[in-house]
């Protein structure tokens, strides 16, 4: 096992070096100046000379290759340097805002697991009745339908009484109350319902066929047992997958969700950072999130490992 | 799936059934998918109104009616006009192109990147693979929708540098598929026959391993379109897609969520609409054909 483990954290750095050096190359081309930035209104009234000088300290005259060496440098010592506008240290704001965002993506998580779960347990019990076709296309609509568009929806039938009813506030975050949290995690989570509800079905249906789920029911134990501490324990891997996969989609859902209900997280910084070309924070956003998303794939195969010896040694 | 079915067969008395080929095999299983066939025409519905949307029409989908701003669904306008007065039934026919052709050449640049990509990897193995394949988790890593916000920004948001975004990020998945397809393929006998009859490797993929695993490969392609509009749409309503005045169906709910706290639903409701109908008709198809394809659910 801790050889599994070594083998798959080595595994990670060439990973993590890919990612630094795409995101490098997509904020290197990134267009405008970055100067003009950092100066702001003083940009006009300097001195090219000064201008210059500053271009030079921030090291924007180094040739590509020792801007990235810098960069991968300033990474290994998890350094993601200041904001241009903010003057403040990305790290900070990260600080601040990652935690919005995941208590977000945890509503959304928490929506999506609370239906997808038992629409795909039912569906997989009813196989082939009524009740399966319905429950599986109403969760292909739930794939396809537009987040945004959702959250427009929600957003007039559920928070005003023009044409539907005032039962949440239209958006804000207001101290990560309740009520605020509401809406945008069902709107963040109805998608993810729908694909947790398919796999579920379809998982419950490769286990049910199994000896051990027929030893089992020989054995006379109750249907609930059967159903819930056999077969669903059993078909909980290509779920874990699924859900630990759709965090990067999640964290994509969050800048929309974020943007529409006004919730001060991650995926809200992002946009204004890219148009006032806040470099740093942007890189330090996307750095991130590929962060997160690798560290939550590593955490699933080591947590599969455990549970299944077969991968362990292979 | 329902293994419990297709247990022991009797003898059958009566002659026995023909031989049936997997083409007709697989036309016989996706037209029993009635969910498959309602995908099918949906998609073949939009592809018409697209192609022949000089045709359909009613107006220019540009020209502005300032007399008839905002008008409702219904009347002389069939789903209503927007703040300039143009017809929101025109615009959806010419927005359909757009989304169609993102839709089919993004997920086309996906497929062609993945798919070589996971043939050699699957085919060379060894340290061809491992590079290959570290590669694939980079991509999957970087979250897609910051990606395409920040290749916007650099490239300037046309149709060109959407699709290439949109086949950029989107190869990932196509290219696991694919190395473990030929990985399961270049044991089987006739790779095994062609190999020791001298053919070149590239032969070898073109002919013989690509062809056979192409079955999952149009399956996710199919469902790999209805991603892309879905993205394509999603860019577009932050005002970093296809640009005014073109019209397109993610700009339409972006200008029209302005106009539903006014009463005026039908500019924001109705593009969305449109978006979702659409999408859920690739995915109804890529299922379909999912199930149509898989030979193990064939009795």
């Amino acid at each position: 096992m801790t050889l599994y483990i070594i083998r798959r954290l080595v595994q990670v750095i060439p990973t993590m070096l890919g990612i630094f050096t795409v995101l490098f190359i997509l904020a290197y081309l990134m267009p405008g100046d970055p100067v003009r930035s950092v100066l702001g209104e003083e940009y006009k009234r300097l001195s090219p000379e000064v201008v210059e000088g500053v271009r030079e300290q921030l090291g924007l005259n180094d040739p590509f290759l020792v801007r990235y060496v810098k960069f991968l440098g300033q990474m290994a010592r998890l350094d993601l340097g200041k904001s241009f506008i903010l003057k403040q240290d990305v790290w900070d704001i990260i600080g601040y805002r990652l935690p919005r965002t995941l208590q977000l993506m945890a509503g959304g998580m928490f929506v999506a697991l609370i239906i997808g779960l038992p629409a795909g347990i039912i569906a997989a019990e009813k196989q082939y009745t009524w009740i399966d076709h319905v429950l599986m296309v109403i969760a292909l609509l739930g794939v396809s339908m537009p987040v945004f568009w959702l959250a427009l929806l929600g957003q007039m039938l559920f928070t005003q009484d023009k044409y539907g009813i005032a039962l949440f506030p239209v958006a804000g975050y207001e101290q990560g109350s309740l009520i605020h949290m509401v809406l945008p995690s069902l709107i963040l989570g109805t998608n993810l319902s729908a694909t947790i509800a398919r796999v579920t079905r379809s998982s419950m249906l490769e286990v049910r066929g199994m000896d051990f789920i027929t030893t089992a029911r020989a054995k006379g134990l109750p249907y609930r047992v059967v159903l819930l501490r056999h077969q669903l324990r059993n078909a909980l891997i290509p779920i874990i997958t699924v859900v630990a996969l759709d965090i990067g989609y999640l964290l994509g859902g969050s800048i929309v969700t974020e943007t529409i209900f006004n919730w001060p997280g991650l995926g809200r910084a992002i946009v204004p950072a890219i148009q006032r070309q806040d470099t740093p924070v942007i890189l330090g956003i996307l750095v991130f999130g590929a962060f997160l998303f690798v560290v939550i794939n590593l955490l699933t195969d080591l947590i599969y490992a455990l549970v299944n010896p077969r991968i362990r040694y292979a | 799936m329902a293994a419990t079915q297709t247990q022991s067969t009797p003898i059958s008395l009566t002659p026995q059934r023909q031989p049936v080929s997997n083409r007709a095999r697989f036309w016989i299983a996706f037209r029993r998918n009635r969910v498959a066939l309602v995908g099918l025409a949906i998609v073949i519905l939009l592809g018409l109104g697209a192609v022949f949307a000089p045709y359909i029409a009613p107006y220019d989908p540009i020209e502005p009616h300032y007399t008839a701003r905002l008008a409702p669904p219904g009347g002389e306008f069939l789903l209503g006009t927007d703040e300039l007065g143009r017809d929101l039934f025109s615009r959806l026919l010419y927005g359909a192109r757009i989304s169609l052709v993102i839709g089919f050449i993004a997920q086309g640049v996906a497929l062609v990147i993945g798919m070589t990509l996971g043939m050699v990897a699957g085919w060379y193995g060894g340290w061809i693979d491992d590079l290959i394949m570290r590669t694939t988790d980079v991509f999957f890593a970087i979250p897609g929708l910051m990606f395409l916000i920040v290749w916007v920004t650099i490239f300037e948001p046309g149709p060109i540098s959407i699709f290439l975004a949109l086949g950029l990020i989107g190869w990932p998945g196509e290219a696991r598929m694919m190395r473990s397809q030929v990985l399961g393929i270049k044991e089987l006998d006739y790779v095994l026959a062609a190999r020791a009859l001298g053919a070149p490797a590239w032969r070898i993929m073109a002919q013989h391993i690509l062809p056979n695993a192409l079955a999952p490969m149009i399956v996710l392609a199919t469902l790999g379109i209805a991603g892309v509009i879905l993205s394509e749409a999603t860019l577009s309503f932050l005002g970093l897609g296809i640009q005014i005045p073109t019209p397109s169906w993610g700009t339409m709910v972006q200008f029209g969520k302005n106009y539903l706290p006014t009463g005026q639903w039908w500019y924001a409701v109705i593009p969305g609409l449109t978006i979702m109908i659409t999408v859920l008709g690739f995915n109804f198809l890529g299922d379909g054909l999912r199930d149509a394809l898989d030979p193990t659910l064939y009795e």
